[in-house]
């Protein structure tokens, strides 16, 4: 990777988890906004943040970008190689198989059903741990379209309130995990950044504990 | 476009040629090892394979081949390898490791990570550090909560307090895992590791206590080596017991280290260029290389 800045490097996900995350990082007195535009590169006086999709998030920081901003799902999906020193107290939501309604069953009897998902390893992970064989079809968005369409008989995904899975004549039948943000950091930065990113950690720990909510 | 495959290659003979040169200074012999195995459940990683009916692994870990193959009898080994492993992917990384098996503890420790520094040296990085840290370290202070100890050890992988923070244990207790899980210097106050950092008189060596390798043959002591401003490890290693006798070993990751390190280009200048007819020119050719003179490719 190019040397960014000496300070520390942030890379943050566009997304459902952006305004919490800069909410986050104004709080600690970094920055609160990112001047609208296309630049994906926001350089302050001693940091710089770099914006991406939230499933490069990970990528990045395994890369060597010190700290990041993800969700627990991303994470378990790409195993990736990353300390997660914190939960985050927002992004919460869950991963669940949902199906369409009315034909809603036991996920042990799904032997054999095209799961549509942008998390094929959770997802095979959770019906191998059933000892249930099913075929995977890899999406990136939209997944709820699959079963209405025909192309796949359930899906597994993200769920927060359920309504978009009630708008798309789906259902949820199993909550497969609960999912929130992670604050991620890189193996070696942890090393190389020892001081900063412990007092980056602690900082955004004790926000935490005093009940801040964004 | 694809990958210049063979600029990357030829950075790679360089660094594996740099790093044999000093494993053999230091003399260690360098050994080659089957590329499949049968199925051993000590062999780590590797791709598993059916033939006629038979399971092999393709690639595994090297110390974990090595450990696999050594014998009862087999006296104090100082071996060295270069080659490919395939991390349960198909796609294969390159290591420089070595293994000392069978050694007085604390020579083995201080005379493999002498040869980390100074092969790290030897290749030209500029910068580099390494960590140790300790097993038994963690499996001590986990003896009296023996119960929680892989929540312990999840939470040091992680490097998230917040796991132990959560455990039904007492304040001390925390205290005393917050202090280690954030120990990074010079002197920890536990013997053997204080040790190394006397011993080795390198200011680039720090005992951090909150490096982990999990890996299933590790038994104490391990280390990890790295470089500013790049994301990954460039090798680590640790120590094990096998067949009763202490080993300490370490790999290189080459794959990592080509992207850190300055690449001597060969002077083509000094090569003889030769002129003439073919059988002329290919009779000096040999002539030449026989007496290790080098020539331009013709």
């Amino acid at each position: 990777m190019k040397r960014l800045k000496d300070g520390l490097n942030f890379v943050l996900p566009k997304g459902r988890l952006m305004k919490d995350s800069l909410k986050l990082l104004g709080k600690l007195g970094i920055v609160d906004t990112i001047p609208e535009g296309r630049e994906l590169v926001y350089e302050g006086d001693n940091f710089t943040i770099l914006l991406a999709k939230s499933f490069d998030v990970p990528v990045y920081v395994e890369h060597g970008v010190d700290i990041g901003i993800a969700g627990s799902d991303v994470v378990e999906e790409l195993e990736s190689d990353v300390f997660i020193p914190l939960e985050l107290p927002f992004g919460i939501c869950r991963l669940s198989v949902a199906v369409l309604k009315g034909s809603e069953l036991d996920v042990r009897s799904m032997e054999g059903f095209k799961i549509a998902t942008k998390y094929p390893n959770l997802t095979l992970k959770f019906f191998n741990s059933l000892n249930v064989d099913v075929e995977i079809l890899r999406l990136s968005g939209s997944i709820e379209l699959a079963p209405r369409i025909g192309i796949a008989d359930a899906i597994v995904d993200i769920v927060k309130t359920g309504r978009t899975l009630r708008s798309n004549g789906l259902v949820e039948i199993h909550k497969i995990m609960d999912v929130s943000a992670f604050l991620i950091v890189n193996r070696i930065s942890q090393k190389t950044k020892f001081e900063r990113i412990n007092a980056f950690v602690n900082g955004v720990k004790e926000l935490i504990k005093s009940g801040w909510e964004c | 476009m694809k990958k210049d495959i063979f600029s990357e290659s030829e950075r790679l003979a360089f660094l594996s040629s740099k790093f044999r040169e000093m494993f053999d200074l230091w003399g260690y012999r360098e050994i080659f090892l089957p590329t499949v195995e049968n199925l051993n459940e000590r062999l780590r990683k590797g791709i598993k394979l059916v033939h006629n009916g038979e399971i092999y692994v393709v690639k595994p870990d090297l110390t974990s081949q090595i450990l696999a193959n050594y014998k009862d009898d087999d006296k104090t080994i100082r071996i060295f390898y270069i080659s490919e492993v395939l991390n349960s992917d198909i796609k294969g990384m390159l290591q420089a490791g070595i293994e000392f098996i069978g050694g007085k503890e604390r020579e083995m420790w201080v005379e493999v990570l002498s040869i980390v520094i100074t092969s790290l040296d030897h290749v030209g990085l500029k910068e580099f550090y390494l960590d140790i840290g300790s097993l038994k370290v963690w499996k001590d202070a986990t003896e009296d909560i023996g119960g929680f100890r892989e929540e312990v050890f999840l939470a040091l992988k992680r490097r998230n307090f917040g796991i132990i923070e959560e455990l039904p244990i007492d304040d001390e207790k925390k205290e005393e895992l917050w202090k280690l899980f954030n120990f990074r210097g010079k002197k920890s106050g536990f013997e053997d590791l204080d040790f190394l950092i006397e011993a080795l008189k390198d200011e680039r060596v720090f005992l951090d206590l909150g490096t982990m390798r999990l890996l299933n043959y590790y038994d104490d002591m391990v280390f990890e080596a790295y470089a500013p401003g790049f994301g990954f490890p460039i090798g680590g290693g640790g120590d094990y017991i096998v067949n009763g006798k202490k080993g300490v070993g370490f790999a290189f990751y080459l794959n990592n280290l080509v992207n850190l390190c300055e690449f001597n280009e060969v002077n083509e200048d000094d090569r003889i260029e030769l002129s003439g007819d073919l059988i002329e020119r290919y009779e000096r050719a040999r002539d030449l290389v026989r007496r290790g003179i080098a020539i331009k490719p013709m």
